[in-house]
């Protein structure tokens, strides 16, 4: 379903070259336009995959607003929703969507819902260790990688490169898994769509950090892992994934990502707690506006995830009364 | 030595007597357990391996810590294929090529690869330029190096944003006109970007202090307003009237804000006409404003002494500046502040409370099993994992005492917490809530250790109890109440699980103190070292670029917590002598 909302939201809207560099952002996003008598604090909590680009974005933020003061706090999505419930936070950064009961739990107290803002575009990428040769894996495969369920269909368990057709060296090699942490979007978001809401292997290692899986994977030869494809370092290589088998192998770059080609791409949310019937804030509005500006989308390409288009920022901005 | 007077006063018999027959001799000397040698030899070992350990680990982080500011050469590598890499070079290891990779090689290179058993060697540079490349560090192996040089014309920029740029410099803009950097010289363009950066510094006072305190104003004003509406009502003549009041001053803060902002405005124009324009190895151009080069250098082309400045003004801005690059990058002064100042409000809290425990305990209850439940309670206390004390912390002191505290308090700010959340005085009471035990086990066994003949002596010449345990016992238990309170500091300063739980932050630019009316604001968030490392070396973007700031700050940490020791230290000494001077 996201891969459609994906490819029908961005695809249609945005023509992206070729970029051989760091993701190109939209040129008719605006420049930010700071304007007078907004300060305040800020106080955001949620996603880790999300911790720096918030911190990057408030950087930014209270550069043009020198008394806004800001906040974050990142240990995982799940944290993000009762946050925003018991009003500790103005934002929730989340990298998967809220599931129902969340969102129950939010009405229940207010009366209304949570509004999110897509504030960038990540492809989840399944990372191995740089020498690992592998060419591309398809979401069946993964899912027998780390699943026990193994919902995605195929009927035999992986547990060795061996069983992923690789040779020499590696075939008698078991499959060393990394992961993340129940507490983590990420974690979720893979779950359901690269292990078709089936349940992990127990011997996944569970890491509490984006950059921790990284530095796993980095540290063991026959390791595999995901996450978000801003963590990438030079000591690790991201697989080109297939929807299924037969078809063909998408990298995790930006114009993949944004066609939806790239099968595990997904958006990254900041939650607000908005009133319909009320106008928002400035402090928060102008923040939502910094969001989606060209300074903002700029940094989304400096943390290593992939911006938003202009109709997007727009369609996000009506809903909550800024454009 | 004590050992053969030992075997003398069992056995009874005269040594010669013990040496004539060698039958005995053997007995006791091949029972190793009773003559107690191999015992000392392992008690010798497992301190030489503990002080080994610590040597060691001290020596990882210090070297690393130190080394980690000073400049590197650049190196430009020319690959087999023609194409150029230029960058720091960081780590080399062996690799095993996989036959994927064999299978493209030329076949002279794969025989000195299988000369090596199938290793090669690789080196990994840091390559800077993330705009441009989107990766900020490369491995290249030796067998697709054609050249290796070290030129002198390529500098290493440090920027505001998107971390360091290596290549050359093209062509310097100064005050709108293109001037020929060769004309200007590596000094010229030095003093221009110092004059660009003394701009920014404007800049950002302008923004931060000046309109900063309108802000604060601003603020304050719609915080009275809405506190007149909550206590009068939303139409009572009150609020009118203040609503009056407030538009007017808020016309006058409006001006001087638009005035200040054309200020800025107008630096920031004349900002904009220096710019340098950098060309990376392979040719491609980029124009950077002067004013956001933090700092640059001639890598391969510097003197030992302007290494020392590079390396001197790095620490510098470590030490005194905030972070920037979602804190992989600047400084970390809010971390220094927020951890000094944490501490030393945690001890400030404990320290009362815990000697007054043990003064309870030790000299005013009736010793019976009431007190020894109390003690081992305490005792057990020490041992409750601290994250239990952050959940405590969060959801007794945050939730309970600071939400009621915002609603009796500060209704005006709901629904945005002030003290309902996080913050450093959380904190400090929850670290002191950890290490009260320490401090009532230390103050106690101190109080003890007070001789029963000095109690009596006092209470002979006619002293109250109270003035007894006033100038008699407390001073004399003072040096060890001081040990325990180190030992808190200590623990204290070092723990971070709990506090990521009730007020440690990623990111909390302001400090706890400044200068706004209540000017200490115990409420605000804080950062903190520990969990600055753990940040830095587990959550960032490149957990690469964010090693060595691991060790750097690991390194300060350590410091720091050395500093705050010794000087408690130094006041336990003063009060020792200052006791033992006054009474004997």
């Amino acid at each position: 379903m996201l891969k459609k909302t994906l490819a029908a939201a961005l695809l249609a809207s945005v023509s992206l070259g070729a970029v051989a560099q760091a993701a190109s952002i939209d040129p008719a996003l605006p420049d930010y336009q700071p304007v007078s008598g907004v300060s305040g604090n800020l106080k955001s909590i949620g996603s880790d995959s999300l911790n720096n680009l918030m911190a990057l974005w408030a950087e930014g933020y209270s550069a043009v607003y020198p008394n806004v003061k800001i906040e974050i706090e990142g240990k995982g999505s799940g944290t993000a929703p009762p946050a925003l419930i018991a009003g500790t936070a103005q934002f929730g950064p989340m990298s998967r969507p809220m599931k129902s009961n969340e969102i129950d739990d939010f009405e229940k107290k207010y009366g209304y819902k949570p509004t999110p803002i897509r504030s960038a575009i990540d492809a989840l990428a399944v990372f191995v260790h740089k020498d690992n040769p592998i060419e591309c894996l398809t979401l069946q495969q993964l899912d027998a990688i780390f699943s026990k369920t193994r919902q995605g269909g195929l009927d035999q368990d992986i547990t060795t490169w061996g069983d992923l057709g690789m040779t020499g060296e590696w075939a008698s090699q078991p499959i060393s898994m990394y992961g993340r942490n129940s507490a983590s979007g990420t974690y979720g978001y893979f779950k359901e769509v690269a292990l078709f809401n089936g349940d992990y292997k127990d011997s996944v290692k569970e890491q509490p950090g984006s950059s921790t899986v990284i530095q796993g994977i980095a540290s063991d030869k026959y390791g595999i892992g995901y996450s978000g494809v801003g963590y990438k370092t030079a000591d690790v290589r991201s697989v080109p994934l297939a929807a299924a088998p037969g078809e063909p192998c998408y990298d995790a770059t930006d114009v993949n990502a944004v066609s939806g080609d790239y099968p595990i791409a997904r958006f990254l949310y900041i939650y607000v707690n908005k009133n319909p019937n009320e106008a928002l804030d400035p402090l928060r509005g102008e923040f939502i506006k910094y969001v989606y500006s060209k300074q903002g989308q700029e940094a989304v390409v400096k943390d290593g995830y992939f911006p938003v288009s202009h109709e997007l920022a727009n369609d996000d901005l009506k809903i909550f009364g800024l454009k | 030595m004590s050992i053969s007077v030992e075997e003398k006063s069992l056995t009874g018999v005269p040594v010669p007597e013990v040496t004539a027959k060698p039958r005995k001799l053997r007995h006791y000397g091949t029972d190793l357990a009773a003559s107690g040698e191999p015992f000392l030899w392992g008690l010798g070992g497992a301190l030489a391996l503990g002080i080994l350990l610590i040597l060691g680990f001290l020596t990882l982080i210090f070297w690393n810590g130190v080394t980690t500011f000073w400049p590197k050469p650049i190196k430009v590598v020319t690959l087999t294929d023609g194409s150029l890499v230029a960058g720091e070079p960081r780590r080399d290891d062996l690799y095993r090529v996989g036959a994927e990779v064999l299978v493209t090689l030329p076949e002279d290179v794969r025989a000195q690869i299988a000369a090596k058993d199938g290793y090669a060697h690789r080196v990994m540079y840091r390559i800077g330029n993330y705009d441009l490349y989107n990766e900020d560090f490369r491995w290249v192996p030796d067998f697709v190096v054609e050249k290796v040089e070290t030129p002198r014309d390529f500098f290493f920029f440090e920027r505001q944003e998107w971390g360091p740029f290596i290549g050359t410099i093209q062509k310097v803009t100064v005050n709108g006109q293109e001037t020929d950097p060769a004309a200007l010289g590596f000094a010229g363009i030095t003093s221009e970007q110092e004059r660009a950066r003394e701009r920014w510094r404007q800049i950002r006072k302008i923004e931060r202090s000046d309109i900063g305190v309108i802000n604060h104003e601003m603020e304050q004003i719609r915080l009275r307003l809405r506190r007149i509406e909550l206590r009068q009502g939303a139409d009572s003549p009150e609020l009118h009237e203040a609503r009056l009041q407030a538009e007017a001053r808020m016309a006058v803060l409006q001006q001087d804000y638009a005035r200040l902002a054309e200020q800025a405005a107008a630096i920031r124009a004349e900002d904009a006409k220096f710019s340098i324009t950098l060309a990376e190895v392979g040719g491609r151009e980029k124009e950077v404003p002067l004013s956001q080069i933090v700092r640059f250098y001639p890598a391969n082309d510097m003197g030992l002494l302007q290494k020392a400045g590079v390396y001197f003004s790095r620490w510098g801005e470590f030490l005194g500046d905030e972070p920037r690059e979602a804190n992989t990058e600047g400084g970390i002064l809010p971390a220094i502040f927020g951890t000094v100042v944490m501490t030393l409000l945690m001890v400030v809290i404990v320290a009362p409370f815990g000697v007054i425990t043990a003064l309870y305990l030790r000299e005013y209850a009736k010793q019976g099993r009431l007190v020894s439940i109390v003690r081992i309670s305490v005792n057990n206390l020490a041992g409750v994992p601290s994250i239990v004390y952050g959940v405590f912390g969060v959801g007794f002191f945050a939730y309970t005492v600071g939400g009621s505290i915002d609603a009796i308090f500060y209704p005006e700010r709901l629904p945005s917490p002030t003290f309902g959340t996080g913050g450093i005085l959380w904190s400090a009471l929850t670290l002191a809530l950890l290490t009260v035990p320490v401090v009532i086990v230390a103050s106690e066994e101190a109080l003890a250790a007070v001789p029963r003949s000095m109690r009596e002596g006092s209470l002979a010449c006619g002293a109250s109890k109270w003035q007894t345990i006033k100038h008699v016992v407390l001073p004399h238990a003072m040096p060890g109440i001081m040990t325990g309170l180190i030992l808190a500091m200590a623990r204290g300063a070092g723990e971070v699980a709990p506090l990521m739980l009730v007020g440690v932050v990623k990111l909390a630019p302001e400090l706890p103190i400044d200068g706004f009316f209540p000017y200490v604001h115990l409420e605000r968030s804080f950062m903190h070292l520990g969990f600055h490392i753990f940040d830095v070396g587990f959550q960032s973007r490149n957990s690469e670029a964010g090693k060595p700031m691991v060790f750097v700050t690991t390194l300060l940490l350590l410091a720091l917590i050395v500093m705050m020791n010794s000087s408690a230290i130094y006041i336990r000494n003063r009060l020792k002598k200052k006791f033992v001077n006054a009474h004997f």
